[in-house]
């Protein structure tokens, strides 16, 4: 099927696209930032932790303005249906999107107060838990960027595993408190990184629901299937 | 004036044109829907939908990962060459701050060259040349070519990766032994009965460096192809022949028995046959290890092969609520093979961490044998083949690993007509 294009795009289309990427840029932008924000934890780049917090008036700058032009959209050109659906999950979607830039700045400004000498305190269960919330990042912005329910699906589905991680950390830090009152600095860093990245894999599901609903109208069902995706 | 500009488009990637008469090579499952996976939208006016097509005809023949954008860095386009070295990333790679600034940045006839890295799925370095050019009075597009420099990024990484596990993970083994010919030349030295048992335990540590050394090759070789797609087709009924045929000697004279379940029937799927296989003998390893416990039990493992959808999206398919943008394509279908034990099983909370190097879930009796990376060498496998692991475990009933290969799109190999749109997304061509 071949497609001749003479194609006049109307201001409207337009606009929406303008909308659609600035989020993408968005996206692209808070996934870096949590990649700098895991090199922090992993490789204690140094680097790497300022350019993340850096990065973050970028973001706030484009939520602005996707909100800006969202509400004209709304206003002035009253869309319907799919396109009301995609225009307000935009306008949250934005709002996800700032917040997980939030969430990785300060998991990145937190590793600089580490000790780096505390060698108990091994990053091997961080390292993991960063990695299946970076995947799911991921899925949930190339969901959005295709309108790929598939994908958003997918993304849903592994949040039962970060949430079964971020547990699993909390006891094993706190125990470590118990034992020994001197690692508690260390180990309170430790507990705010993994709240943090544990709150990126919510906004991360949180994207995959709102695309869900935006390209087919309805809400995912409650109950998620057994089985836990490894990372 | 089009067919001009896109010959100087091919000379300046070096390549002499051949013709515009080939194929029209599209991503038929994802292309029309990776129009949206750019930055800003054009604010210039859109290419003129034919001078871009004829275009694209000449530049789908230069044998590399070539990619037409729009000024905002929108792909238009994805070569048959980027779409066979990146595939699904191709998303990922253009939406990076690092392509976008410097695809915004430029003004007509600039260039740049910006490096990247990607974390997820694989960890992979690519660097992006872009040039912006003009097909037409008014109308701008980039032209881009990615190089993969993963491999050698992956080298450089197991090298230290490998010399950082050798020097942690051998060292116990090798102080063991160093323990022992100290005892061996010393103290046990006329005491014959003793020098049996301890060269009985040398034996076994030996042993242990040995499995370890195995499994740290075999892992660095898994990541060294981790980034490049396998090209083979693989039929399970096959690799299930295999897997018992190489099983056999992990089941004889041992408390476990391996019953699988084959419906006939089953189509190819895309992968790499040995690697597959590995995977499979991975886990049956594992329920034999973990399964029987230290009373040596009789385990039961199950290896069950069904054509499936991912186990996330089961359920939610069932009910017919998953449209993705390729409609009438519906859900990635591929093979799934499960292996089932009736062990001990794992508590949920190890379950996220098990494919982790070197975890262990304490107290668990195969602490001396395991090696700890025959499941990490299992996730790099399914990475590789964009597959997916899912484990379900309940303590005291049983652990069921599901590993599921997609049949492969074969996006790179087929024919299919292009469709150019530059303006909106589009429901993609039914591939």
């Amino acid at each position: 099927m071949v497609k001749e294009q003479a194609h006049t795009v109307s201001s409207y289309e337009q606009e929406l696209d303008q909308v659609r990427g600035m989020l993408v840029r968005m996206g692209g932008i808070v996934e870096s930032q949590m990649a700098m924000a895991m090199a922090a934890i992993v490789d204690r780049d140094e680097d790497a932790a300022m350019e993340a917090s850096e990065r973050d008036p970028q973001v706030d700058e484009l939520e602005r303005e996707v909100e800006t032009l969202s509400i004209r959209l709304l206003a002035l050109r009253a869309p319907m249906a799919g396109d009301l659906r995609e225009i307000v999950a935009a306008m949250k979607i934005s709002g996800d999107l700032e917040r997980i830039g939030d969430c990785a700045a300060s998991i990145a400004r937190r590793t600089l107060r580490l000790d780096a000498g505390d060698a108990r305190l091994s990053p091997g269960g961080l390292r993991t838990m960063g990695r299946l919330v970076q995947e799911n990042l991921r899925r949930a912005i190339d969901a959005m960027s295709q309108q790929d329910s598939e994908r958003a699906v997918e993304v849903w589905q592994s949040d039962a595993a970060v949430d079964e991680l971020y547990t699993a950390m909390f006891r094993e830090l706190v125990t470590y408190m118990m034992e020994d009152p001197r690692t508690i600095r260390s180990c309170t860093h430790l507990l705010f990184i993994a709240k943090n990245l544990e709150r990126i894999g919510d906004h991360a599901t949180n994207i995959a629901e709102r695309v869900y609903f935006a390209a087919t109208g309805e809400q995912l069902p409650v109950a998620r299937p057994r089985g836990l995706p490894v990372v | 004036m089009s067919a001009i500009v896109a010959e100087n488009i091919v000379a300046a990637l070096g390549v002499i044109a051949a013709g515009a008469m080939g194929w029209r090579m599209i991503a038929g499952r994802r292309a029309a829907t990776m129009s949206v996976a750019g930055g800003d939208s054009v604010h210039a006016a859109p290419p003129s939908a034919n001078a871009l097509s004829r275009m694209i005809e000449t530049l789908d023949l230069v044998p590399a990962a070539v990619l037409v954008l729009d000024a905002g860095g929108r792909i238009l386009h994805a070569g048959p060459g980027a779409w066979e070295l990146f595939g699904d990333s191709l998303g990922a790679i253009m939406r990076h701050p690092a392509a976008l600034s410097a695809v915004l940045g430029l003004g007509d006839g600039d260039r740049a060259e910006v490096d990247m890295m990607l974390d997820v799925p694989i960890r992979r370095a690519v660097r992006g040349q872009f040039r912006r050019i003009s097909i037409a009075p008014g109308q701008p597009v980039v032209l881009a070519t990615l190089q993969d420099g993963s491999e050698r990024d992956a080298l450089e990484r197991m090298r230290t990766d490998f010399v950082a596990y050798a020097s942690h993970e051998l060292r116990t083994p090798l102080a063991a032994l160093t323990g022992f010919i100290e005892t061996l030349r010393g103290p046990a030295a006329d005491d014959p009965p003793a020098q049996q048992r301890f060269l009985e335990v040398m034996a076994g540590q030996a042993g242990r460096m040995q499995r370890l050394l195995d499994r740290l090759l075999m892992l660095s070789r898994v990541q060294m192809s981790e980034h490049r797609k396998p090209r083979g087709t693989v039929s399970p009924a096959a690799i299930v022949a295999r897997v018992r045929d190489e099983a056999l000697p992990l089941l004889e004279g041992g408390p476990a028995s391996l019953n699988v379940d084959l419906p006939a029937g089953l189509p190819d799927f895309a992968g790499d046959a040995d690697q597959v296989v590995q995977v499979l003998l991975n886990l049956i390893e594992n329920a034999i290890k973990y399964g029987s416990d230290e009373h040596n039990r009789a385990v039961t493992i199950g290896l069950r092969v069904r054509q499936a959808v991912p186990a996330a999206l089961m359920g939610v398919v069932g009910a017919g609520k998953i449209h993705g943008p390729e409609m009438g394509g519906g859900v990635r279908q591929g093979i799934a093979f499960t292996v089932t034990d009736n062990g001990p099983g794992i508590e949920a909370r190890h379950l996220p961490r098990l494919t982790e190097r070197f975890y262990r879930v304490e107290g668990s009796s195969a602490r001396r044998t395991g090696t700890g990376l025959g499941l990490a060498i299992v996730k790099h496998i399914i990475d590789r083949h964009d597959g997916r692991l899912t484990v379900d475990s309940r303590v005291g009933k049983g652990t069921s690993f599901t590993v599921w290969f997609p049949f492969g799109d074969g996006v790179s190999l087929k024919r299919h007509e292009t469709v150019i749109d530059t303006s909106c997304p589009q429901p993609a061509d039914p591939g």
